[in-house]
């Protein structure tokens, strides 16, 4: 997924391992990156040197904070809770063997004068705890790659608006249109992904397909006559076009259209296109193709 | 700085710490009160700083202490200090919960605000904003000295809980120069932090726990 996969056992290529050992100490890796790292971290001394010194620069960062009291509830209700929960014996720990490296490593340095070690069972990394996803099921259904075109997308335009306008109102409106766009991108379920590009190689729009549901991301398409003159989406099979629906496009800006189609399957083409035709039909064959481009994802 | 002044406290307050967790494991439950009393006020300034929301974040303070006082083996002596170790599962979990928490709707306008806030024009103001919100400081003057992209990447990903490819995102930079630059800025803020020694707390909270 990570376009900079770094790949073991090459020594130009650690540095890669060091921006992954940061990033999962962040707890800002993808869940690709993240399982790769995972995987590497268990047999990398330096790996966990980074994470466990970026843990450190972490803890100064938060010690810098402005800092306030938490309520007094608070400490009611951990010692209630400390009272009525036993504590893991060594034993029983349910800790998968996939978070402990399997080597005993010793400590690098005499650290602290820590005596009775085994006291604390098996010290291990503190890596972070995350087995389980808790993000939202949006989040896990959609590949990152569409959230990450999409905001990307939609975002870099929001930012550019708002720095050539520098006005708060258009800034704003802006933003609830880059909501809806995004939100509209966003609905769980699988999505086929094609960016279509002119000839020239500008990415003009980009076609979101679900089986039942076809949307366009128009970003430069022109807007046509809506009394006379229609774009239509194909979908390429078997290298021959199928028209899928029309749609028109009415603002120079970014803007995502819903295509108008009873078809289903529509998520299964390998590449999707765009003409502009005569008429308000999609005809049998694209006369002008205005861009095409194949599936990402 | 005034930072690289510290570490004998650092070492001293790593031992101490060290002997709280020791009595965790032994069953000692008012040690869980004690390491809840030197850390509360880091903990939640953390988790506040990511959720902004006080009733979240005290529930990642309990959720974290009572997740130690369960399981404090889950520590590795061999690396790092306790201080850090424990700050970094309230940061986790704080990042999780507000995962978890923010609708997909308040999350795209909050990114919005972000992005608008570090659109060029208008980066004194966010900065003066975040500044605002964060005690002036050794960490502050080391996080001043970054270059602007680096400082950016980093307080998305640390105090916004976004992933590298939500920080690529919002600032329009491609995925490997985020990664490229949050390790860069966090090698930059170690040398200015100074923690000399690996494996020790060269850095812990600062003040307003317990002494």
């Amino acid at each position: 997924m990570s376009a900079a996969v770094p790949q073991p056992g090459r020594d130009d290529e650690h540095a890669g391992w060091d921006e992954l050992a940061v990033g999962w100490a962040l707890h800002a890796l993808e869940p690709e990156d993240e399982s790769l790292f995972l995987a590497h971290l268990r047999s990398c001394d330096l790996c966990a040197q980074t994470v466990a010194d970026t843990a450190e620069v972490m803890a100064a960062l938060a010690g810098d904070l402005p800092q306030t009291e938490p309520s007094d509830g608070l400490r009611d209700r951990l010692r209630s809770a400390v009272a009525e929960t036993e504590q893991v014996r060594p034993a029983e720990r349910a800790d998968p063997p996939a978070v402990r490296p399997p080597v005993e490593r010793p400590p690098l340095t005499p650290v602290a004068p820590l005596g009775g070690a085994s006291v604390y069972g098996n010290l291990r990394a503190p890596l972070p705890h995350r087995r389980i996803d808790a993000r939202p099921s949006w989040r896990r259904v959609l590949p990152t790659a569409l959230v990450a075109a999409a905001v990307a997308a939609v975002l870099a335009l929001g930012a550019w608006n708002v720095v050539v306008a520098g006005d708060r109102d258009a800034a704003r409106a802006t933003a609830a249109e880059q909501s809806r766009v995004i939100e509209s991108l966003l609905q769980p379920g699988r999505a086929t992904i094609a960016p279509l590009a002119e000839d020239d190689g500008r990415e003009v729009a980009t076609v979101v397909a679900r089986d039942g549901q076809v949307q366009v991301l128009a970003q430069g398409l022109s807007v046509n006559d809506a009394t006379n003159r229609t774009y239509v989406v194909w979908g390429m099979r078997d290298g021959s076009p199928v028209a899928i629906g029309t749609f028109d496009v009415v603002t120079p800006q970014m803007d995502l259209r819903t295509v108008g189609s009873q078809a289903t399957g529509l998520d299964d083409y390998s590449a999707y296109g765009i003409s502009i035709e005569p008429g308000r039909q999609a005809p049998t064959a694209p006369s002008e193709i205005v861009a095409t481009g194949q599936v990402t994802s | 700085m005034g930072l690289v002044t510290r570490p004998a406290r650092s070492t001293e307050d790593g031992e101490a710490d060290l002997e709280l967790l020791r009595r965790v494991a032994a069953g000692d439950r008012g040690a869980v009160d004690d390491l809840y009393e030197r850390f509360r006020r880091p903990a939640l300034a953390l988790a506040r700083r990511v959720l902004a929301d006080d009733v979240l974040a005290e529930d990642v303070l309990q959720d974290v202490f009572l997740g130690i006082w369960r399981d404090p083996g889950a520590f590795d002596g061999a690396r790092g200090s306790v201080a850090s170790w424990l700050l970094t599962m309230v940061h986790h979990k704080a990042v999780d919960a507000v995962r978890r928490e923010e609708s997909h709707r308040r999350r795209t306008a909050r990114a919005e605000d972000d992005l608008a806030l570090s659109a060029p024009v208008q980066t004194s103001d966010v900065e003066d904003d975040a500044w605002e919100r964060m005690e002036a400081g050794r960490v502050r003057s080391a996080l001043q000295a970054l270059p602007d992209p680096q400082r950016e990447a980093l307080t998305l990903a640390y105090y916004g809980g976004y992933t590298q490819r939500e920080v690529a995102a919002l600032t329009g930079t491609p995925l490997g120069t985020v990664k490229t630059r949050m390790l860069a800025g966090m090698r930059r803020l170690k040398d200015t932090l100074g923690t000399g020694v690996p494996g020790i707390a060269g850095v812990t909270p600062a003040d307003g726990t317990t002494r």
